[in-house]
């Protein structure tokens, strides 16, 4: 294999890839970075941690094609740090030269055969969608999955197609985030796939607003794909919890909030709450929402700020960290929250001015409480 | 009508209260070497040969006797010790019923030999089988000498059941060492058939016997406990919970420096030692108790093996409360340093006068709670750390933060730098007990947080279990797990605890479930429902050995480590922290 390439595509090229692939691992091919050139005027670089893979399409000049696999992380710091020149690269057997001006490195690959296949998933059954619309998917839904090993669904972000919408849905079972955006009428296709953050990690970093991708499944994997940019991955099995169930219809108490104060309060209390639990009191009033504190051993705090409020008084205990999280994410200067009872789920809801419809986007938290 | 009730002669009387007393040449050993110990003695020798069956000497240097009270010692009921019946209670020494020595005498040949401190001549007093074949003068330092020669040579029936002389040899020296124990001031030798099974030179403190007598590592592995209640004080020494093992123990107990024994005591020991060891373990100690008069009755038993306590209650928790306080201190941390004794006292030896002894080996039992914090704050005032911190060629101490800096090193260890060298905290082990006594609080006075569920768990379980969960659904819900039976062995969670981010609540209580149900070591060493289910808890719900902690948590786990009441011991009597001193450190570098 020979070609020449720029610094800035090497280089490029080197840093979308180099993140796919995994630090820690005992397979020392997976830490390389597979080199494939094979049309005229493309160079494929690819890298795997088994779960997630990523391919990316750069221009290289090919003068003789050929593939190998070389130390990614090696390479990528040797590329930032080479002048603007173009950069040679040569493979003899198993090694990979670079010339670069008057630097000149040798560095040892492996063959080309030993690196994992990228699952070959087929675009023709895909659908597209606009990079805007699903990165704005998975920033709202994917903070809220779960770790905890023992329901591996919700290890994973639920993105639905269907009626002519576009669902993410994520949840750690103790409060849930769900976003629709309408996906327009060329969308015909039905699915319901559960998808690793990781995955989604790596389409908000390689991927743009601007971009439209294509998406499509193939068996038990998930494929995206711009005009330079691939990234596959595995998909979770199993069936998602029914989310629709718990989302509560009943709640008939409402407060609007001032986001930014409402943050800030809840900040300043939570100070003072127990580490573990980080458990909050809010009580709602009539035209105020007063946030209390008490943790044994430490002390206690009070707050309040206004809201209007819409129902009978109601005290409620929650997590502070899920509530601020929510917040942050919900975005607009004025918030909604809902309420039914001290022990059912609240939800959180951006209030868009009326002549600005915004995003349709519904948080769930679910209190904690005071048990005894 | 012949009469048939007699009153004994005194010999066969002495023959039978022998037989109480006597049993073996332990048993004289003991009763002699109390003797000389009531006399004042400050140097005691002990020699047997044939196992003590062939011949028994102890002499001592006490005050000795004159003749009169020699010959008065060999008769039954007499005693320097007593006069009236009011004086039984409160009796403090060794001896008073006056039956040890005639016992003695009417089983053996038995010679006395005896000088007074006031320059009188010395006596020597031989008898056989209880009578008294000869008395003469004689020249002899001050104190008394006993020599015992062939124990139940007229009591063929009772010399049968004596055993071989390296059996009775051994149980000679058993019965020495208490009283060794209990008296770290006199001079002791043991020689049996010229060889010498114990020389014990005297020492200025219980520590030091200790090391004599149990070696140099069981005493540096050694934390002091002490005590005090109702006028009852509470001294002695005991094995640091991570050196303790399973099977063989020694323990002994004290009181007024007379060796007894009750396995009650023991076991509020073993209370105390509750959750931080192994409950198969057995911790070595020496508990020394002074009483005021009245508190004790120790004429129970013609051995004095055993006393009674008007409060042994109140004792026993003395003693439960006292130890668990020294288990709270830092010193009952595990150590990687090599077992070293303070070097006041590695040289034990009888020229040291008791002036010299350092102020550091005492026992230095810290009772503020917040001095459990001051060892890790490098400015803080202590005593011992005062001049050391505030010299200003110690770069160190200059230097050194507020509070202790802490890494997490694969990710299962947090690493502090403490003022004295290096703490080593196990953080599963650490959160474990962070979690059993917050679970154990919040039994009593409730107020477990419990964050409710989007998706209640169902969980199927087998008929043994659900009934367990039934059973203490009570207990669970104050854990912070809301169940509910659903019918055919399935449950509903409602709403879990949230100890930790990480925290896997179905997988916790899985495991909660099955340990409960189907019992583990951790769950046989639980003394209550409570304990058990706080136990299974704090160890399936702490942090795992593999988890990354941030900074915060990283720093709250080792704030709330020592806000407990037993930082240094997880619950499975394991250590949750393993010091290591900068004076090992230095050794170790050569320095």
């Amino acid at each position: 294999m020979r070609f020449t390439i720029t610094r800035q595509n090497l280089n490029e090229g080197l840093t979308a890839v180099s993140a796919s692939i995994s630090t820690k691992t005992t397979l020392p091919i997976l830490s390389n970075i597979l080199f494939r050139a094979a049309e005229e005027g493309v160079l494929e670089m690819s890298g795997t941690d088994l779960d997630v893979s990523v391919r990316l399409r750069v221009p290289a000049q090919v003068d003789e094609p050929g593939t190998l696999t070389a130390p990614g992380k090696k390479l990528l710091e040797i590329a930032k740090e080479l002048p603007d020149e173009p950069v040679q690269v040569q493979t003899r057997a198993d090694q990979i030269e670079l010339r670069c001006g008057r630097a000149h490195f040798k560095l040892n690959g492996l063959p080309a055969e030993d690196f994992p296949a990228l699952p070959s998933v087929s675009f023709d059954g895909g659908w597209t969608a606009s990079g805007k619309d699903l990165l704005s998917l998975i920033r709202h839904t994917s903070f809220a999955v779960s770790t905890e090993e023992t329901r591996p669904v919700l290890n994973g972000v639920l993105w639905e197609l269907r009626d002519g919408e576009m669902r993410m849905v994520a949840t750690n079972g103790h409060r849930l985030a769900r976003m629709r955006i309408p996906a327009g009428p060329s969308l015909e296709t039905t699915a319901q796939l559960i998808v690793p953050p990781a995955a989604l990690q790596q389409v908000q970093r390689l991927f743009n607003a601007e971009d439209e991708l294509r998406v499509s499944r193939d068996g038990n994997h998930l494929g995206f794909r711009s005009e330079r940019t691939e990234v596959y991955t595995r998909l979770i099995d199993g069936t998602y919890p029914n989310y629709e169930q718990v989302i509560p219809k009943d709640n008939d108490r409402f407060a609007l909030v001032e986001r930014k104060p409402l943050e800030s309060a809840i900040r300043r209390v939570a100070a003072v709450a127990s580490d573990q639990t980080h458990r909050i009191r809010l009580q709602f009033g009539n035209d105020r929402v007063e946030l209390n504190v008490l943790t044994p051993d430490l002390g206690e705090a009070h707050d309040e700020i206004p809201v209007s409020w819409e129902g009978d008084g109601l005290e409620i205990g929650f997590n502070a960290n899920y509530l601020l999280e929510v917040l942050r994410y919900v975005g607009t200067d004025e918030v909604k929250l809902g309420f039914k009872a001290p022990e059912r789920a609240a939800t959180v809801e951006p209030v868009h001015a009326e002549d600005a419809p915004g995003m349709d986007y519904l948080c769930l938290v679910m209190p904690l409480r005071l048990v005894d | 009508m012949k009469r048939t009730i007699q009153i004994l002669p005194d010999a066969v009387a002495n023959q039978i209260a022998a037989g109480e007393v006597v049993e073996r040449p332990a048993s004289v050993v003991k009763e002699l070497v109390e003797n000389a110990l009531d006399a004042g003695a400050g140097r005691i020798e002990v020699r047997i040969e044939g196992g003590g069956k062939r011949r028994i000497r102890v002499s001592d240097d006490g005050h000795g006797m004159g003749r009169e009270d020699a010959l008065l010692s060999l008769d039954r009921h007499a005693t320097s010790k007593i006069r009236l019946a009011e004086d039984l209670r409160g009796v403090l020494t060794f001896g008073f019923r006056g039956e040890a020595l005639p016992s003695i005498a009417s089983v053996s040949r038995l010679t006395l030999e005896t000088s007074p401190r006031d320059g009188l001549p010395g006596t020597r007093i031989r008898v056989k089988g209880g009578r008294i074949t000869g008395v003469e003068e004689m020249a002899r330092q001050p104190g008394t000498t006993m020599t015992v020669e062939g124990l139940f040579f007229n009591a063929p029936a009772r010399a049968r059941f004596l055993r071989a002389p390296a059996a009775e040899a051994r149980a000679v020296s058993e019965a020495l060492s208490p009283l060794t124990l209990a008296n770290p001031g006199v001079a002791f030798d043991l020689v049996s058939d010229e060889r010498t099974l114990l020389e014990l030179p005297a020492v200025s403190e219980l520590r030091a016997r200790i090391a004599q007598l149990w070696g140099d590592e069981v005493a540096a592995g050694m934390i002091a406990v002490e005590g005090e209640a109702g006028g009852i004080r509470l001294e002695g020494w005991l094995q640091r919970p991570d050196l303790t093992r399973p099977g063989f123990r020694r323990a002994a107990l004290f009181v007024e420096g007379r060796p007894f024994r009750e396995a009650a005591l023991l076991k509020a020991a073993d209370r105390g030692y509750r959750t931080t060891i192994p409950r198969e373990h057995r911790p070595w100690l020496v508990l020394t108790l002074r009483v005021p008069k009245g508190v004790v009755d120790v004429n129970v038993h013609p051995t004095k093996a055993e006393v009674r306590f008007r409060d042994r209650g109140g004792i026993e928790q003395l003693i439960e409360r006292a130890v668990r306080r020294s288990l709270e201190q830092e010193g009952s941390a595990a150590t990687l340093d090599r077992p070293t004794l303070p070097a006041s006292m590695e040289r034990p030896s009888s020229e040291r006068p008791p002036a010299e002894r350092s102020p550091t080996s005492s026992p230095a039992v810290v009772r503020e709670p917040e001095a459990q914090m001051a060892l890790f704050l490098s400015g803080a005032p202590t005593e011992d750390s005062d001049s050391e911190s505030t010299r200003p060629e110690t770069p160190a101490a200059e230097e050194a933060p507020e509070t202790p800096r802490l890494w997490q090193v694969h990710s299962a260890w947090i690493v502090a730098e403490v003022r004295d060298g290096l703490l080593l905290i196990d953080q599963h082990a650490a959160h474990e007990r962070i979690l059993f006594e917050q679970i154990m609080e919040r039994f009593e006075r409730g107020g477990a947080e419990s964050q409710r569920l989007l998706f209640p768990l169902t969980i199927r379980l087998t008929r043994a279990e659900y009934e367990m969960v039934m059973d203490m659904r009570g207990l669970l819900q104050r854990t912070g797990f809301e169940v509910e039976g659903f019918g055919g062995d399935t449950i509903i969670v409602h709403a879990v605890p949230a100890p930790h981010p990480r925290f896997d609540a179905e997988r916790c209580l899985r495991e909660m479930i099955e340990e409960l149900t189907h019992g583990s070591e951790l769950m046989r060493a639980a003394t209550s429902q409570h304990e058990r289910v706080a136990m299974s808890f704090a160890c399936k719900a702490a942090v795992k050995a593999g988890d990354p902690l941030d900074d915060r948590e990283i720093q709250e786990l080792f704030d709330q480590l020592f806000g407990t009441e037993l930082p240094f011991h997880d619950v499975h009597g394991r250590p949750t922290t393993v010091r290591l001193s900068r004076t090992e450190l230095e050794r170790k570098f050569g320095r």
